[in-house]
C-alpha cells in the first residue's frame, strides 16, 4: 500500500489556516475535522442556494442567492447570543424582583412538578381478561402448556412453532395436567400472514396455570399469531393495539 | 467630549472654548449628548447654547436629529409639526444643513428609534452612536434589525481612508516624544485607537486600506493583546463584524482609560490644536478617560493593571460598599453524649445539662461591620441534618492540622486513568467522602471516596416494609442490591463542563455544553430538575455554601443565579463582554464573583444584581477563582499563568504570583487561608504563603483613592513548594477538613 507523500491541497490550506491563527499544537485529527465541516458547510450552502435560485426562475445560481443561503443559515444553525442591550434590559427587569423567601421545612426543595423531570414515563398496563365478540383481536393471559418440550418462559421472536397441536376442545375439559390443545378459530381477517405459518392457526406458546382452570367452562383465548407483525409472533400477544388505553 | 471627571465644574470651563470646531465645549454633564452632537460640527455651537448646563436630556437631541432628517429629506410639513408640538426654537436647525452625513444619518438613527417605539436602552444606544455616517438605506434595514445596524453604524465616515494611517502615526510620533513620566500613560490610548480605526476602516469597506493599516501597527502593540490581534487579522469584511457578539459589545462600550491629569491635557492640547481631529473624535465616542489627580503610572503599574476587553476599571466602579465578612455561624452546642439532640439550639444558651458549648463563630456578639445581615438574602434554615453535619465538621475541625511555611500540607492526587482527555470537570463535596467527575463524553459519575460504597434508595414498595420507627432508618432505606464504587449518571447531550455538590451531599449539579444545568439526586442517583435558560454551553455552575442557591456562567457572556425551587433563574448578572467562564460565590453567599473571556472579574451583589467590583488585569480568559475563608480577598488565574490575588473591600490588586507556565485552572485556600494552592496545565500544583501575601498591605487613603497598586515582585518568596506530576495536569485542588490536599486530574499518556 503506498501512502500519499503529500498531503492534499485541502489539507494544506487547513494547516496553514492554524498556522495563521497562532495555532501551533493540535492533534492530526483536527484537519480532517475542519475539512469535513468545510466540505459539509458549502455543499450545504450551495444546495440551498440553488433551491433558491430555482424558486426564483433563474437558471444560473448567482451571488445573491448565496449570501441568502449564507444567511438563512447563520440564522438558523450559526446563532450567536443576544445582544448586549437585551440582555441589560432583561437583567435589569429580574433582579428587580426582590429574592423570594424561603418556605420552611418544605423537604427537598424542588420546582412544580411539571418542569421536573421526576414524573414516570412509562404507564404500568393493567392485565385484563377481555370478552371480544369478534374472533378476532382477543388477549389472553399467558397459559402453560404441560409438557411441551421447548417451553421457553418468556416469549421468543421466531417463527412459530407449533408446539400444541391443534385440535378440537370441547367445552368442558378435564385436566390432569396433560398435554392438551387449543383451536383458535381464525380470525376473519387474516389476510396476511406473513411468515409461512400453516393455514391452520398456529399456536403461540401458551402457558396454561392448572391452578386457574376448574372442571368448567375454560375460556380459553388467545391472539392470532399471524395478527401480530409476521416475524414476532412469539411477542407477547398482549401488547396489541387494543391493549392500550384510548386517550 | 470625553467624559471628564469633574462633572459640572468642568463642563462649564470648556464651553468657553467651544469656539474651535472641534466639537467640544457643551455644557453639558450629560457625555451622550455631547457627543451626539459633537460629531456634527456644524450644529455645534448653536446646539451647544441651547442646551443650558441644568441638563437637557437626550430627547432633545434625537428630536433635533429627526428635525434635521426631515428637514434634510424635505418633509416641510413633518418639520413644522415636529417643532410645534416639541416646542423647539426656530434656530435650532440653521447650521444643520451644512453637515448631511452625521447629523442625517443620527437622524436617521433616532428616527428609526422613535418609529420603533424602543425602551430607553436602544435610544441611548442611538444617543451613542451620534456619528452614525450610515447611508440612509440604513433605514430600512435597520427597521428590521435595529440593534445590529445601530450598532453597526457607529462608525462613520471619518475622513479619508488613506489619511488614517497618516494620522495613527502623527500620534505615534507625538507620543514618542512627551517626557517618560507622560509616555506609559499615553501609550495606553494606543490599542484602543488602533482598534476602532480599522473597524472603522472595515465597516465603511475599505479593504486594502484596512489591511495595510493592520500590517503597519499591528506590531507596535502590547504584547498580551496578541491573541485579539490575531482575532482582528481575520475579520476584513463588515460581515465578519455582524453575530460576533464580544465584537460588538467592545464597539458600543467604552474602553475605559484611567490618566493623570497632566498627561491627559498634554493629549488634549496637542489634538485640538490639529486641523483633522479624526482622532480626537474617536477618542471622544470610544474612550473613557477616567482622570485622577496625581503622578502618572509607571509602565510596570499599567501593565499589572492593563489587558482586559474594556480597559480598566473606572474607579467608581469600585466604590461600593462590598460586605465581604462571613455570616455569624449559628451556635450549636456540642451535646457531651451525641445521640442528645434537644441540647442544641440556635441562641447557644446554656441549659441545664451543661453540655460543651463550641461556637464555631466570632465570640462577640457584636455584628461585624462588614458582614452582611443574617437577613439580607434569604437563606434556608438548618435542619436537623444540617445540625448533625455542623456538629461533624466541628469536631473534624479540632483536628485541623495548622498549615504554615514549615508545615506543609501533603498532597493526596486523584488521577482519571483512560479518560482520553475527556474529563472536563471535578468536584469533590466537603467533607471529601464523594468525587465527582463531568466527562466531555456528557456523562457525569460519582466515585466514592471512602470504602463506604454508594446506594441508591429503595423502590417505593420496598421503603412501606421497613420499620420507620427504628434508629437506623436512615441505613435501612438504602437498598444494598444497588451498592457499588461508582454510579454513572447519563442525561446530558454535550460535554459536561461545570459540576458541584451541594452541601448536604444530596444534589449534584452539572451544567453543559447544551446549556441546560442538570439537578442530580444522590439518593436515588437519577436527574431531577433540568435547568434550562443558557441557550448555549454553560461554562461552569456552583451551589452556594449554604444550600439553595447555585449560580451558572456560560457562552451567552450572563451569570443567572437560581434556586432548586424556582425553574426560572432569580437573577441575571448581566455586563460582561465574553462569556463567562468561571462562577465563584463568596462565603457568606451574599456575592458572586465571575471571570470571563474578556479577562475581567466582577464581583456582583446577590440582592440586588448589581456589579459592585470589576478587577482586570489579567492578559488572558480567566478559569479559575478562590475566595480567602475569612472572604475578604479573592484569587484568580488564567491562561497567562499568573495568579492575582484582590483586596475585595477596597477593589484592589495587592498581589501577583508568578511561576506557573501555563493555564491556572484550579485554586483553593487552605481552611483558614493560610496557604494557597494553585494547580495548572503544566502539570504542576505550587503552594504559595497567602499569610505572607496579605501580610502589610498598603492600603492607605491614596492607595484607595487611586487604584495605584505597588506590587512587590515577591513571587520566589511566597512560593512554598511546586509539585510535579506524571503528565495530568491538576484541574481540581481541595482541602479536607483536616487540611490534607486532595488533587484531581486525568493522565495524559
Amino acid at each position: 500500500m503506498s501512502a500519499p507523500k503529500t498531503i492534499p491541497k485541502d489539507a494544506q490550506v487547513m494547516i496553514q489556516i492554524l498556522k495563521d491563527m497562532g495555532i501551533t499544537e493540535y492533534e492530526p485529527r483536527v484537519i480532517n475535522q475542519m475539512l469535513e465541516f468545510t466540505y459539509r458547510y458549502v455543499t450545504t450552502i450551495i444546495e440551498d442556494a440553488k433551491i433558491y435560485a430555482t424558486h426564483a426562475k433563474k437558471s444560473n445560481v448567482d451571488a445573491d442567492d448565496i449570501k441568502l443561503a449564507i444567511q438563512c443559515r447563520m440564522d438558523q444553525s450559526f446563532t450567536s447570543p443576544p445582544p448586549r442591550d437585551f440582555l441589560m434590559e432583561v437583567a435589569r427587569q429580574k433582579n428587580q424582583t426582590p429574592l423570594p423567601l424561603i418556605k420552611p421545612y418544605s423537604g427537598p426543595r424542588l420546582p412544580p412538578d411539571r418542569y421536573c423531570l421526576t414524573a414516570p414515563n412509562y404507564r404500568l398496563k393493567s392485565i385484563q381478561k377481555k370478552v371480544s365478540s369478534s374472533a378476532s383481536r382477543i388477549s389472553v393471559p399467558r397459559l402453560s402448556v404441560g409438557a411441551v418440550s421447548s417451553r421457553p418462559t418468556t416469549p421468543t421472536l421466531g417463527t412459530p412453532s407449533v408446539q400444541s397441536v391443534t385440535s378440537k376442545v370441547s367445552a368442558p375439559v378435564s385436566l390432569s395436567g396433560q398435554r392438551f390443545t387449543v383451536q383458535i378459530p381464525p380470525p376473519s381477517q387474516t389476510t396476511t400472514t406473513k411468515t409461512a405459518t400453516p393455514p391452520t392457526p398456529a399456536v403461540s406458546n401458551v402457558l396454561i396455570n392448572p391452578s386457574l382452570i376448574s372442571s368448567k367452562n375454560i375460556l380459553i383465548t388467545t391472539n392470532m399469531v399471524s395478527q401480530s407483525s409476521g416475524g414476532e409472533s412469539l411477542k407477547r400477544k398482549h401488547e396489541e393495539d387494543d391493549d392500550y388505553d384510548t386517550l | 467630549m470625553a467624559a471628564v471627571q469633574g462633572g459640572q465644574v468642568d463642563a462649564v470651563e470648556e464651553k468657553d472654548i467651544k469656539t474651535e470646531p472641534s466639537g467640544d465645549g457643551f455644557g453639558n454633564n450629560n457625555a451622550n449628548e455631547g457627543r451626539m452632537v459633537s460629531t456634527s460640527p456644524g450644529a455645534s455651537a448653536p446646539a451647544g447654547s441651547n442646551k443650558t448646563a441644568a441638563g437637557a436630556p437626550e430627547d432633545q437631541q434625537t428630536l433635533l436629529a429627526v428635525l434635521q432628517f426631515l428637514k434634510k429629506n424635505n418633509l416641510t410639513e413633518s418639520v413644522e409639526i415636529l417643532r410645534r408640538e416639541a416646542g423647539l426654537p426656530e434656530n435650532s436647525l440653521d447650521p444643520n444643513g451644512a453637515d448631511s452625513t452625521g447629523a442625517g444619518a443620527g437622524g436617521t438613527t433616532g428616527c428609526v428609534d422613535l418609529e420603533g417605539g424602543d425602551a430607553s436602552s436602544l435610544l441611548s444606544r442611538v444617543t451613542v452612536s451620534s456619528s452614525a455616517g450610515a447611508q440612509a438605506p440604513t433605514k430600512a434595514v435597520a427597521e428590521d434589525q435595529p440593534d445590529v445596524n445601530v450598532v453597526l453604524s457607529a462608525y462613520s465616515q471619518q475622513g479619508d481612508p488613506a489619511l488614517y494611517e497618516v494620522y495613527y502615526s502623527s500620534l505615534k510620533k507625538f507620543i514618542e516624544s512627551v517626557l517618560d513620566c507622560h509616555r506609559a500613560e499615553l501609550s495606553q490610548v494606543f490599542y484602543p485607537l488602533f482598534v476602532h480605526m480599522y473597524l472603522e476602516l472595515v465597516y465603511n469597506n475599505h479593504e486594502s486600506e484596512a489591511k495595510s493599516f493592520f500590517e503597519k501597527f499591528s506590531g507596535d502593540q502590547e504584547c498580551y493583546y496578541e491573541d485579539d490581534l490575531r482575532v482582528l487579522s481575520s475579520l476584513t469584511k463588515k460581515e465578519h463584524m455582524r453575530g460576533n457578539e464580544t465584537l460588538l459589545d467592545f464597539r458600543t462600550s467604552k474602553f475605559v482609560l484611567r490618566i493623570s491629569r497632566d498627561s491627559y491635557q498634554l493629549l488634549k492640547r496637542h489634538l485640538q490644536e490639529r486641523q483633522n481631529n479624526q482622532i480626537w473624535n474617536i477618542i471622544q465616542e470610544h474612550l473613557y478617560i477616567d482622570i485622577f489627580d496625581g503622578m502618572p503610572r509607571s509602565k510596570s503599574q499599567i501593565d499589572a493593571m492593563s489587558g482586559s476587553l474594556a480597559g480598566e476599571a473606572k474607579r467608581e466602579a469600585n466604590k461600593a460598599k462590598v460586605y465581604y465578612g462571613l455570616l455569624k455561624e449559628p451556635e450549636i452546642e456540642l451535646p457531651l453524649d451525641d445521640e442528645d439532640e434537644e441540647a442544641e439550639n440556635e441562641e447557644g444558651k446554656p441549659k441545664k445539662k451543661k453540655p460543651k458549648k463550641d461556637s464555631m463563630g466570632s465570640k462577640s456578639k457584636k455584628q461585624d461591620p462588614n458582614a452582611p445581615s443574617q437577613s439580607r438574602i434569604p437563606l434556608p434554615e438548618l435542619k436537623d441534618s444540617d445540625k448533625l453535619d455542623k456538629i461533624m465538621y466541628m469536631k473534624e475541625s479540632t483536628k485541623k492540622i495548622r498549615l504554615g511555611p514549615d508545615t506543609l500540607p501533603s498532597i493526596c492526587f486523584y488521577s482519571f486513568l483512560n479518560a482520553y482527555q475527556g474529563l472536563t470537570a471535578v468536584d469533590f463535596t466537603d467533607d471529601s467522602s464523594l468525587i465527582a467527575g463531568g466527562f466531555a463524553d456528557s456523562t457525569v459519575r460519582v466515585w466514592s471516596v471512602t470504602p463506604k460504597k454508594l446506594r441508591k434508595v429503595k423502590s417505593a414498595a420496598d421503603l412501606n416494609l421497613i420499620d420507620k420507627e427504628s434508629d437506623d432508618v436512615l441505613e435501612r432505606i438504602m437498598d444494598e442490591k444497588t451498592a457499588s464504587e461508582s454510579k454513572i449518571l447519563y442525561g446530558h447531550s454535550g460535554p459536561v463542563y461545570g459540576i458541584s455538590f451541594s452541601p448536604d451531599r444530596n444534589y449534584l449539579l452539572s451544567s453543559s455544553e447544551d446549556g441546560t444545568v442538570r439537578l442530580w439526586s444522590l439518593q436515588t442517583y437519577t436527574c431531577l430538575v433540568g435547568y434550562k435558560g443558557h441557550n448555549y454551553p454553560v461554562w461552569d455552575t456552583q451551589f452556594s455554601p449554604h444550600g439553595y442557591y447555585f449560580v451558572s456562567g456560560g457562552h451567552d457572556r450572563v451569570a443567572r443565579l437560581w434556586a432548586t425551587d424556582h425553574y426560572q433563574p432569580l437573577r441575571i448578572f448581566s455586563g460582561h463582554l465574553a462569556d463567562v467562564t468561571c462562577t465563584r460565590f463568596h462565603p457568606n453567599s451574599n456575592y458572586v464573583a465571575t471571570g470571563s473571556s474578556d479577562r475581567t472579574i466582577r464581583l456582583w451583589d446577590v440582592l440586588n444584581g448589581n456589579c459592585v467590583r470589576i478587577f482586570t488585569g489579567h492578559k488572558g480568559p480567566i478559569h479559575a477563582l478562590a475566595f480567602s475563608p475569612n472572604g475578604k480577598f479573592l484569587a484568580s488565574g488564567a491562561t497567562d499563568g499568573r495568579v492575582l490575588l484582590w483586596d475585595i473591600g477596597h477593589g484592589l490588586m495587592v498581589g501577583e504570583l508568578k511561576g506557573h507556565t501555563d493555564t491556572i485552572y484550579s485554586l483553593r485556600f487552605s481552611r483558614d487561608g493560610e496557604i494557597l494552592a494553585s494547580g495548572s496545565m503544566d502539570n504542576t500544583a505550587r503552594l504559595w504563603d497567602a499569610t505572607k501575601a496579605f501580610d502589610d498591605l498598603e492600603t492607605d487613603d491614596f492607595t484607595a483613592a487611586t487604584g495605584h497598586v505597588h506590587l512587590q515582585d515577591n513571587s520566589q518568596e511566597l512560593l512554598l513548594g511546586t509539585y510535579m506530576t506524571k503528565s495530568t495536569p491538576v484541574i481540581h485542588l481541595h482541602f479536607t477538613r483536616r487540611n490534607l490536599l486532595l488533587a484531581a486530574g486525568s493522565y495524559n499518556a
